[in-house]
């Protein structure tokens, strides 16, 4: 019992993660129909501008992540001014594969830069965890977990509640009305790209120090991304973070009783088997198929 | 005109070994034609269906796996306390087979994701193929897991009054590759270019209308899945037998992202385009290496993908055709037309 | 088409290019490691001891009276550019004598090429038990398998008075073969084995193993992977409160950046290693170690890096060795010396013993096995 109430927790923890994970991409996903392979390379970004602003700056860790989301902001505007606008209309392979080379590229200029060896990050936190009768959680990963709720609701009332949120959903619904009616497109697919990417980073510089920094470790991270997003539905923020918490659950539950060599094939299984059974994700708004 | 052109590439092609003497190169081609092999197959779905698969390299590995085994021989537990065992066959048994197996978990995955398109069909392929990598990966006993299947015999191939030929030299291989290829090529022209080739290239423009004069779609897009997979599990067989060791890093993602490079740089929905693509990002790396660090290597690999692609957007082979045809008569430039309701259509 | 026709003459080109360039005064060692990709970072390592062994021969006059030279290749970590590599450097560049490939499926990939045209390759890190034993005599390797690891550990598992162990590894060759070969060792010596827990390559979060781990009856795990997720799992299993025993296997644990990274987690944790660069007086062979550290040290590189770096250190020596008995710089007799060659590596005595089928033998040294345990951030060796 004491192992299940674990397993609960850490699906908890786990899940908020994800979310957060999966918000950013959903957005860009849906709004621009773009297959985003940079997401995990902003997340990677994310985790060493953390790393240098810690640790070669000397700044203090809570003022390094709100300057982390800056940097994937205008890291992300620029991929999408460069590589994205004058592509604008081509096709989603296009786009994608285009997407695919600046993931290569960026990647291995990581490498080059900070090397292969993983970095780490202090953090203020105490390192005895927070024990809670039979189960314990670390409070780092207590923090991450109300940072990431708290960029998940200010995510959501920038797009339900704000004119840019409006104009975004507007292109959403339909880019050519949205574009008649007085909406510049162009900048709302630079916004969301640059939203969209500095949630990424936001993700990276909250679990940098939770985990380990290397240059290749946005790509695990990437295809959870993926997944979850594909669970919610496209474009659907509420349906992402459902999505994280589904996928946490199935890998903590699939790990604990079936077999940890299986533990990712379970997030695989259940896309595979939602999809069967419901094509357009979980929580699926309008998105047109075909 | 297009014959000659596809005859004369394949004297130039069965010419190489001729002056080519050195066996990395030699080598660099024969990987590379295998992997071209697996982008014509994925072109077929990519280009003639529109359907983007980012799982292929699952059929491929499916094909390596199945083809070492059939010719290595097994001896793994089921459930229910039944157990298989095999005894080695001939790996051209074993080549048979591959393409058979593929064949059929392309039919199931064809069933199963064409119910969903666009970019839920991108993410439903690259499931399936992180599932067969965990699989590959898990049942230790069958595919020896990380432990990696080892001393995969050559090719056999009997001929009739000579004895049989084990294709062991970077010759034999180089041979064997470009006979497939031609053979996989010459296979996807005529069904193109077949009545079925045309229900599938309907679909791609306009499903509404093409349902509408009696296509199946079903059954359209599932037989290019079954004869896709099925070439695949052939580039995969032949993969296996010439490396001579797999292990479940054969269904690493670059390896699909590779085969996807190779169409859309080459032109996707252009026989030729997988060949030129692929040819430009199989010995790119050649190139590179000797000329500059390994990291910046990749970073020019990268480089060069996005340049093709905002210089050619539609692929070399398509932009190219379409320069000269323009060039040739400017009076006649239709074509463009098509194409340009056709990214209108895809953007809505 | 077009296009095909012009790259042909322009590999042609490069090829004679390569060739060309080929200095008949020196004496070339292929080097074939992972420089870009998952295992870049050890690869690296491995890399730079290998410069640091190669520049040493040199200072010292080289062989042969020759200099040597090493040729490096960077194989991506994909068994596919392995072999690509292989190739590379002994037909291009005629090398007539390989170090790699790091991985044991890079190494499985390159060995048919070292069959194909009969050249011998030193094999400095990996660990799968079929690279010695499938009968391929062009194979010498200085690591130790998991076997021999397990072998060593059996005479410290009394006094660790352990009872009931469970297992958590990565899951791949190396991490399958410890757990094989460990139970094996552990049901003989009366020992239970609990559960066999994996984790994939890569794979950042581990607390949902941990967890079960933490429900079991076991009162020591045996964690086998590399040091990235080492630091990671020590993390996640203090914030998870599980108090067990734990003891490392491989040797790649570089303890030195598991307690920079993992912190107060890391204390009392047990490893079992191959090399000692905290004691150099301790090794086989101190001189050489100081040697080694001090010019590590020096070029700047991370003090953590030495437990991986120390395999190129030896590898070259290893290769180099081999050539000076051979007497020339030849395939065949490089191979031939390699059965005779006997030295003071870093973390033992460099003798080769046959291993695998008769007849076609591949070559096996026996490197030492030493446990240390971590205490208040200092790395203590485990008297027993």
């Amino acid at each position: 019992m004491s192992e299940f109430l674990q397993h609960l927790i850490n699906m908890l923890v786990l899940g908020g993660t994800y979310a957060l994970l999966g918000i950013g991409l959903t957005l860009i996903f849906g709004i621009m129909n773009v297959v985003n392979f940079t997401h995990g390379v902003l997340y990677t970004f994310g985790a060493y501008i953390m790393f240098i602003v810690v640790h070669q700056l000397g700044v203090n860790f809570f003022l390094a992540l709100p300057l982390a989301v800056v940097a994937g902001w205008l890291l992300g505007a620029a991929i999408e001014l460069i590589l994205l606008r004058p592509l604008r209309g081509s096709d989603i392979d296009t786009t994608m594969l285009v997407m695919i080379g600046a993931w290569i590229a960026m990647q291995s200029g990581a490498l080059w830069i900070w090397g292969g060896v993983a970095k780490s990050v202090t953090t203020p936190f105490p390192e005895a965890p927070l024990v809670l009768g039979p189960v314990s959680v670390s409070w780092l990963r207590l923090f991450v977990l109300a940072a990431a709720a708290m960029l998940i609701v200010v995510t959501y009332l920038l797009i339900n509640r704000t004119k840019l949120g409006c104009a975004m959903r507007a292109t959403f619904q339909d880019h050519d009305t949205a574009s008649l009616m007085g909406v510049n497109v162009d900048m709302i697919y630079t916004s969301t790209f640059a939203i969209g990417s500095s949630l990424a980073a936001a993700a990276g510089a909250l679990l940098g120090p939770v985990y380990v920094i290397f240059p290749q470790m946005g790509d695990l991270a990437a295809v959870k991304a993926f997944a979850i997003v594909i669970l919610g539905g496209l474009g659907n923020i509420t349906g992402a973070v459902i999505g994280g918490f589904i996928l946490a659950l199935a890998e903590e539950l699939g790990a604990g009783y079936v077999s940890s060599g299986y533990r990712d094939a379970m997030g695989f299984l259940i896309i595979i088997a939602v999809l069967i059974f419901k094509p357009t994700g979980l929580f699926a708004r309008s998105e047109r198929v075909g | 005109m297009r014959t000659v052109v596809a005859i004369l590439t394949v004297v130039a092609f069965a010419s190489v070994p001729l002056w080519l003497r050195d066996p990395y190169l030699m080598n660099a081609l024969i990987t590379t034609g295998i992997f071209i092999i697996g982008a014509m197959s994925l072109n077929l779905l990519l280009g003639f269906t529109g359907q983007l698969s980012l799982g292929h390299i699952a059929f491929f590995g499916i094909g390596a796996y199945v083809s070492a085994l059939t010719s290595l021989g097994f001896d793994a537990g089921l459930p229910f306390g039944f157990r298989i065992v095999h005894e080695p066959w001939p790996p051209i048994i074993g080549f048979v087979l591959a393409i058979v197996v593929a064949g059929l978990c392309g039919y199931l995955v064809g069933l199963l994701s064409f119910r969903v398109r666009g970019a839920y069909f991108v993410i439903v392929t690259i499931s399936f193929a992180e599932v067969v990598r965990l699989v590959a990966l898990n049942w230790v006993e069958l595919t020896q897991g990380p432990l990696a299947l080892t001393n995969i015999p050559s090719i056999t191939i009997g001929m009739p009054g000579l004895g049989d030929l084990t294709l062991r030299t970077k010759l034999q291989n180089y041979y064997l590759v470009l006979a497939v290829a031609v053979i996989a090529y010459v296979l996807i022209s005529r069904l193109v270019h077949s009545h079925f080739g045309r229900a599938m290239r309907g679909l791609m423009e306009n499903e509404t209308l093409a349902v509408s004069v009696g296509i199946d779609v079903t059954k359209t897009l599932t037989l290019a899945a079954v004869i896709s997979a099925g070439i695949a599990g052939a580039a995969g067989s032949l993969y296996a037998h010439y490396i001579r060791i797999i292990d479940p890093e054969v269904f690493a993602f670059i390896n699909t992202v590779t085969m996807v490079i190779m169409v859309i740089t080459g032109g996707k929905g252009s026989l030729a385009g997988p060949v030129v693509g692929g040819m430009i990002f199989g010995l790119l790396p050649v190139f590179l290496r000797p000329v500059m660090a390994p990291e910046a290597q990749w970073i020019a690999y990268g480089g060069v993908l996005i340049v093709i692609l905002f210089v050619l957007p539609r692929g070399i082979v398509p932009s190219l055709a379409q320069r000269f045809a323009k060039r040739r008569s400017r009076v006649e430039a239709v074509a463009p037309v098509a194409f340009v309701k056709r990214d209108a259509k895809e953007h809505a | 088409m077009t296009w095909t026709f012009r790259l042909a003459p322009a590999i042609a080109l490069a090829a004679a290019l390569l060739g060309g360039t080929a200095d008949a005064q020196t004496i070339k060692i292929g080097v074939n490691e992972p420089l870009t990709g998952a295992f870049a970072a050890s690869g690296t390592y491995v890399v730079n001891g290998a410069k640091i062994a190669a520049d040493e021969i040199n200072a010292k006059g080289g062989i042969l009276g020759k200099k040597i030279e090493l040729v490096i290749e960077d194989n991506k970590s994909n068994p596919t550019e392995a072999a690509a590599v292989a190739e590379k450097l002994i037909t291009s560049d005629k090398v007539p004598v390989l170090m790699g490939a790091w991985g044991s499926s890079l190494t499985l990939a390159v060995m048919p090429k070292l069959m194909e045209y009969e050249v011998p390759m030193v094999v400095e890190t990996s660990s799968s038990g079929k690279i010695t034993t499938t009968g391929n005599p062009y194979v010498f390797r200085i690591s130790p398998p998991s076997a021999i690891e397990a072998a060593a550990f059996k005479g410290i598992v009394d006094k660790l008075e352990l009872k009931k162990v469970d297992f958590l590894i990565i899951n791949n060759d190396w991490g399958r073969g410890t757990a094989e070969d460990f139970s094996k060792m552990m049901k003989e010596k009366g020992i239970t084995v609990g559960v066999v827990e994996t984790m994939d390559q890569g794979a950042q979060d581990m607390s949902a193993q941990l967890s079960k781990l933490k429900g079991t009856d076991s009162e020591t795990i045996i964690v086998t992977t590399a040091v990235d997720q080492l630091t990671l799992i020590f993390k996640q299993a203090a914030a998870l409160g599980l108090k067990k025993r734990i003891i490392t296997t491989g040797g790649s644990q570089n303890p030195d950046q598991i307690i920079a990274q993992a912190g107060a987690a890391a204390n009392g944790t047990m490893h079992l290693t191959t090399f000692l660069p905290w004691f150099p007086d301790k090794t086989p062979n101190p001189e050489a170690t100081n040697y080694f550290i001090a010019e590590w040290k020096k070029r700047g590189f991370d003090f953590a890096g030495c437990t991986e770096s120390f395999r190129g250190y030896d590898g070259i020596r290893t290769v180099a060795a081999a050539i000076e008995k051979a007497g020339k710089a030849e395939p065949a007799a490089i191979k031939a010396a390699m059965w005779d060659i006997n030295i003071k590596g870093l973390n033992g005595d460099i003798v080769f013993r046959k291993s695998g089928p008769a007849g076609k033998e591949s070559g096996q040294s026996q490197p030492n096995v030493y446990l240390i345990e971590i205490t208040d951030g200092k790395i203590g060796m485990k008297t027993l």
